[in-house]
């Protein structure tokens, strides 16, 4: 009898807690619904970066939308986009940000380490955490609130050289190397690494005039013959180009006009597939850099991430910049996840200097091994280093498509603050 | 300056005055009173827009000084506004001075190199000193890329401005400071102009042979000209590295130089009120267009290829400018005068 009871009121209590389920989910959803995280995004979609920009735009809202429509959001909550196109024009940026800052965006994003330059000062004055596509050791070095996404420019540098001596130089003596670099810290960043590494890497760098004086060109060139001619006359060995896909075709294109028999390599700001569409049949054999598979590469996330560019911007498949757009927003996202896992939401969502402090602390110093859907490097916050991917491939462009040549590569961390020269 | 009907000056302290009617006064009063209390109703975005539309107006108002008002034109002035920034920056971050000491030897430091690269105004005019000053742009942006001092091509971190231990970080503070000397500057620039120094400058720029004909001395007005117009750009470059506590080359490209020759003519050249009026539109329909614009035509407009909001807003932006020179030449400042004029003959209007 006394077992029929207990017996009973189990299944009662069973029904009871079954009926209840529903009621239940519905009140945890209805808690969230509505309920809205927001991300600042500014990119170049205009101006002299725009090629590199509209697919970076396009990725990161695409990722959103991913995550927004299939997964439920993050924790539940939706991530609104806070987009503004800067223009690539450095004196837009601190109002940007300050726009971010206003709208009560927990973070923001910029593609470029121009434009992160521009507005850094705000971003570190007010403790408003920034992160950057491209990035060039100036942004976080020393380490304060801007972080960069994937490995900088002078990374780039070390890596491809690092992969040139074991693997490509049969010379004697010392590999000759001939920077030309775009005039801003994209250019900078592979300048202070071979400033930095020449001499214990064992190359000759060959400035223009001075050391440290690269030979530079402009976003907007639209002739590097002059400079390509004097860089010919001192007989290279590699010509490694730091730049935007535009010039970087353009200084291929003219190199290859001059019969300059020299290895030549790109930084990451300018191996896409915009460079092999500009530069066309000049573009074959270059070397690269770029810190993402390769489009279409059997990773865990390369088949969401295609669909939804064949379904929204077929124009940028086979663009490595959509990629990094994609993923850029797939860690804005993590960060937020880790966040509001370790904080209450409405301190997050007030968007204000205690949600920027929550977003930095308990968001991006707490990411640890985040895979990115396999889509580039682990993601990791480690003391002292902001930049949370560590990671890049080496390419080489064969039969108009920029293929992985080697396997991920590690760029270790450089103190270019202790350097008496950086900043200077 | 013509007074409604009625109204008669009768002393020389009122036929100098530049505010004379009691409608003055209230006008002048109600916008102080509307711009000072800004702040309280205004975002920080906001106050950030208007904090570099009063940066703008100092600028632009030096620029009308040289180019409007002396007829000496001018294509380099983002390059003089760089003098000035750079200046202030290194005072105060280098040398730890103050940052009003900044402030004044960057309006002197943009005027004495603004002398220099107005010395060939003694020889050419016209499209020939343009050219010249496209030089001092490049010449100056090249010493300011390869200078350890300035930080290079990545730029130099400056600090907030801050008179007597008060730091001015908020864009409240801010914008009291720049509307502060952005008034200052007005009431100099406006004053300027009716003095002797400013009538030799409008005669230079009507007919200059005439003008040493009545004995102006050329050679020392324009280069006047080019001092003062370019200590306004050290000014208000000094400013803008207080404001934006980032300073990197690329905030004053060529593209800025001729966009502040665009301002002055679209606000209308030779007018005091110009450059404001120019600064307005420009500023304001480049941040509608940036802020409100572009992200509702992206949600909107979905029918059409991805990138056209982007692509869009530079064709709208270069559509009003090209809509507003067709249907008024003359600039802003000439419709600003036929409104007033209306209302003087109003409600009698013959």
């Amino acid at each position: 009898m006394k077992t029929k009871k207990l017996i009973i009121s189990a299944i009662v209590c069973l029904i009871l807690i079954i009926a209840s389920l529903p009621y239940m989910t519905a009140c945890g959803g209805a808690d969230k619904e509505g309920k809205t995280i927001k991300l600042g995004i500014s990119t170049p979609s205009t101006g002299v970066a725009a090629e590199k920009g509209r697919p970076l735009e396009h990725g990161q809202k695409d990722a959103i939308a991913y995550v927004n429509a299939e997964l439920g959001g993050v924790e539940g909550y939706q991530i609104e986009i806070v987009w503004r196109d800067n223009g690539y024009d450095a004196a837009q940026m601190s109002n940007i940000v300050r726009n971010f800052m206003d709208e009560g965006c927990v973070m923001f994003s910029t593609s470029s380490s121009a434009m992160m330059t521009a507005s850094m000062g705000l971003a570190n004055e007010y403790g408003f955490a920034g992160l950057a596509a491209f990035s060039s050791p100036n942004l976080y070095r020393p380490p304060q609130h801007i972080y960069g996404q994937l490995p900088d420019y002078g990374d780039d540098f070390l890596a491809f050289m690092d992969y040139y001596l074991d693997e490509m130089w049969e010379g004697s003596g010392q590999p000759k190397v001939a920077i030309h670099a775009l005039n801003n810290s994209t250019g900078k960043g592979a300048i202070n690494a071979a400033r930095a590494y020449a001499e214990e890497m064992g190359i000759t760098v060959l400035w223009d005039g001075a050391e440290g004086k690269a030979f530079e060109h402009k976003a907007d060139s639209i002739s590097e013959m002059e400079s390509l001619t004097r860089i010919k006359a001192m007989n290279p060995d590699v010509l490694y180009i730091s730049s935007t896909p535009a010039p970087t075709a353009l200084i291929v294109k003219n190199a290859r006009e001059l019969g300059m028999d020299v290895v030549i390599a790109s930084g990451h700001a300018g191996l896409t597939s915009a460079l092999v569409d500009l530069a066309g049949e000049d573009a074959e054999g270059v070397y690269g850099v770029f810190p993402t598979v390769s489009w279409g590469d059997d990773v865990p996330g390369m088949d969401k991430m295609m669909e939804y560019c064949e379904a929204n911007h077929p124009e940028d498949a086979g663009n490595g910049d959509y990629i990094t757009g994609w993923t850029q927003s797939l860690i804005m996202m993590e960060i937020v996840r880790t966040a509001l896992q370790n904080a209450d939401y409405d301190a997050l969502a007030s968007g204000d200097a205690d949600a920027w402090a929550i977003t930095e602390n308990e968001g991006i110093k707490k990411l640890v091994n985040y895979d990115v859907e396999g889509l580039h490097g682990p993601v990791s916050y480690t003391i002292d280093d902001n930049r949370l991917s560590k990671s890049v491939l080496i390419f080489k462009i064969q039969n108009g498509i920029i293929k992985a040549i080697t396997d991920w590569i590690e760029a270790p961390v450089v103190r270019y603050e202790d350097l008496d020269w950086f900043g200077q | 300056m013509s007074l409604p009907c009625g109204i008669r000056n009768l002393t020389y302290a009122q036929d100098m005055a530049i505010v004379r009617t009691k409608t003055q006064w209230g006008m002048l009063l109600g916008l102080l009173v509307v711009v000072f209390t800004a702040p309280l109703y205004l975002s920080n975005y906001w106050l950030g827009v208007f904090n570099l539309i009063g940066i703008t107006i100092i600028a632009a108002t030096g620029l009308n000084i040289l180019t409007g008002y002396c007829g000496q034109l001018s294509i380099g002035h983002a390059g003089f506004i760089a003098v000035g920034a750079y200046t202030s920056a290194i005072l105060t971050t280098r040398f730890e001075m103050p940052f009003l000491v900044g402030l004044i030897c960057a309006g002197l430091m943009a005027g004495v190199i603004g002398i220099i690269f107005g010395l060939p105004s003694i020889r050419v005019k016209g499209f020939y000193l343009a050219i010249t000053t496209i030089a001092a742009q490049f010449i100056i942006m090249w010493i300011i890329n390869q200078w350890g001092w300035t930080g290079g091509q990545l730029g130099m971190t400056v600090p907030f401005a801050s008179i007597g231990g008060y730091v001015f970080k908020s864009g409240m503070s801010q914008f009291y400071l720049i509307i502060g000397i952005t008034v200052l500057c007005i009431f100099i620039a406006k004053n300027l102009v009716r003095t002797r120094v400013g009538r030799a400058f409008i005669a230079i720029r009507d007919n200059d042979l005439a003008a040493e004909v009545m004995g102006v001395n050329l050679t020392y007005y324009k280069l006047m000209a080019f001092f003062i117009g370019c200590f306004f750009a050290g000014i208000a470059g000094s400013l803008f590295a207080h404001w934006n506590i980032t300073l990197t080359p690329e905030q004053f490209s060529f593209k800025n130089s001729i966009l502040y020759v665009g301002i002055i003519i679209i606000g209308g050249l030779g007018k005091s009120v110009g450059p404001i009026l120019g600064v307005l539109l420009i500023n304001l329909l480049k941040e509608v267009l940036t802020i409100n614009v572009v992200p509702f035509l992206e949600d909107k407009l979905t029918m059409f290829p991805s990138g056209f909001a982007s692509g869009v807003t530079p064709m709208l932006f270069g559509l009003v400018i090209v809509l507003f020179l067709i249907l008024e030449p003359r600039g802003i400042a000439h419709r600003w005068n036929l409104i007033k004029a209306s209302y003087r003959l109003w409600p009698f209007s013959y």
